[in-house]
């Protein structure tokens, strides 16, 4: 495996991403060049499945795949959605992506639309995103002057409209039918699948949803085969929390937690002493000390836990969040992430009573087991392994 | 609230389809501070939906509100990162402060809420005061931003 390989973030911090100009200075678009005059999509699909890219959000499904099941569609009308809306707490790897280098990701979007066999891309941004809003809709016009979108992109045949979505701030919209819900007007809940989106989706349409930092690799396995990114595949993670080196850092695909933690992240923060770390964000798993060799899973989040941490605090914090966030359409996740809630507010009081202390492993067996849609699921990981693993119930 | 502006002039800026819903209630939200019932209905109207679909989408998102907002509206982030970095201090602080609770939507002077993590984890603990962000806030330094606004 070669070491130290940036694909996303190469030019970080080295080129301004407010100018087209400085992305094209350093190769930027010559994998869409390279798709235009010398692939076509079903070329460009093949190389993708070769490069076993999965999906970067959280759930790691094969790009390839889910791209082959929307191109397969005999569909004229086909949608190609980024999701930007990144609202797990504890990441932030595709704001900073988009904006550090937005016409990577655009350059990505792009080709990601075109191979599919969609006309029509839509950037579905977080509603916090104000930054991130702007300089994607600066690379957008730049890319429209300069012909790589739009009608008749470098002359061919293809044509293409890329439009920002604001979101409005709810964190189920990250899941990608509730994300539709929301583009159409109507309230971020989920529906059930199937049919999937890949077959009927934005307005009914086959529609292929894709992570941010999913889509800020397409340029590179474009242009250089898929092969070669299977050997050098990177992932990007976020630090956070009692780690000398907090943000995001670009590393190879399949590092072990305790490599990630104590040599790129550093290892603690002077004085602080390890209890444990969440992986992927509120709806993570805890990992003690000895569970760390293991790969890094989801969305590639560490918060870094250390033994001074008052953990009524992140309990608190954990489901407080899922009972704000909960879309309410299902009984098991609306009641039972606002009785979570409660008592852990007890639990925090130290009024517990043997009957909470009950309740708790009924609330977490029927949020597992019994929501409509995951954010149910990822409501009960953080609290089932602090029951498990931390006793906070003894 | 910027003069001159009034809702029916925000609805005719854009045209009346689904898809322009939730933009259209976030704009009135930005120029009028929440979606009155009164804005909804002429919504509803406008973009021929039932104001109980309106009604609906305006009350789901965190970014719109639907009752008039309070004079100072505190929000702290309540994300792990945030939290590590002591934001339930703060939160206690700002309660015993104004003698309120987060969460108690009935004051209409000040309003304090946690909310769900922005995205801005390295620059926490957060606080947005009537929509301005303030990064790295403590304990302490939180009286002096009050000051601003007070």
């Amino acid at each position: 495996m070669q070491k130290n390989i940036k694909i996303i973030t190469e030019y970080w911090g080295r080129i301004d991403p407010l100018k087209i100009e400085d992305y094209l200075n350093v190769g930027g678009y010559v994998a869409l060049k390279k798709f235009i005059k010398e692939m076509n999509p079903g070329k460009a699909l093949e190389e993708v499945k070769l490069s076993g890219l999965c999906g970067r959000g959280g759930a790691g499904f094969l790009t390839g795949k889910k791209w082959e099941m929307v191109a397969e569609q005999k569909s004229k009308e086909k949608y190609f959605i980024c999701n930007l809306d990144e609202s797990e707490p504890g990441v932030y790897k595709d704001r900073l992506i988009a904006e550090n280098s937005p016409h990577l990701l655009l350059e990505g979007i792009i080709i990601s639309t075109l191979t599919i066999g969609a006309k029509k891309a839509c950037i579905y941004l977080n509603g916090n995103y104000e930054k991130a809003r702007e300089i994607l809709g600066q690379a957008i016009s730049q890319a429209l002057e300069n012909n790589l979108l739009g009608k008749k992109i470098l002359g061919s045949e293809f044509s293409l409209e890329v439009e920002i979505f604001s979101g409005a701030g709810a964190y189920v919209c990250g899941e990608e039918t509730a994300l539709i819900n929301s583009i159409e007007g109507r309230r971020g809940e989920p529906k059930i699948r199937p049919p999937y989106p890949t077959e009927c989706g934005l307005f009914g349409k086959p529609t292929a949803v894709n992570n941010a930092e999913t889509i800020a690799n397409i340029p590179y396995i474009i242009q250089n085969g898929g092969e070669k990114y299977l050997e050098c595949a990177t992932k990007l993670f976020v630090l956070g929390g009692s780690i000398k080196n907090r943000g995001v850092i670009e590393a190879p695909i399949g590092l072990m937690m305790r490599e990630v933690i104590f040599e790129l992240g550093g290892g603690m923060s002077a004085g602080k002493e390890f209890w444990f770390a969440q992986v992927g964000g509120a709806a993570g798993k805890l990992y003690l000390e000895k569970e760390l060799d293991a790969p890094v899973l989801g969305s590639g989040a560490i918060l870094v836990v250390d033994k001074l941490a008052d953990i009524h605090d992140l309990l608190l914090s954990w489901t407080g969040f899922f009972r704000r966030e909960s879309c309410g359409k299902c009984v098991p996740c609306r009641e039972g992430t606002f009785r979570l809630n409660e008592i852990a507010e007890r639990l925090a009081d130290g009024e517990i009573s043997d009957r909470d202390k009950e309740a708790v492993l009924d609330i977490l067996w029927t949020l597992e087991n019994t929501t409509f849609c995951p954010l149910g699921k990822f409501a009960a990981v953080a609290v089932r392994d602090a029951v498990e693993k931390l006793e906070i119930l003894k | 609230m910027q003069k001159g502006i009034t809702v029916e002039k925000i609805l005719l800026e854009c045209e009346s389809k689904a898809q322009n819903l939730l933009p259209t209630l976030k704009k009135i939200g930005v120029v009028f501070g929440y979606v009155s019932k009164e804005d909804a209905m002429k919504v509803a109207e406008y973009f021929e939906l039932s104001l109980a679909r309106v009604y609906e989408v305006a009350s789901f998102y965190d970014l719109i509100e639907t009752k008039k907002t309070a004079n100072l509206e505190i929000k702290v982030c309540s994300g792990g990162d945030c939290v590590l970095g002591d934001s339930t201090g703060i939160v206690h602080e700002i309660e015993n402060y104004f003698r309120i609770k987060a969460g108690d939507e009935n004051n209409p002077k000040v309003k304090l809420r946690k909310i769900s993590c922005l995205g801005r984890c390295g620059e926490g603990p957060i606080m947005i005061v009537n929509g301005r962000v303030y990064e790295k806030v403590t304990r302490s330094s939180i009286y002096k931003i009050l000051e601003e606004w007070a």
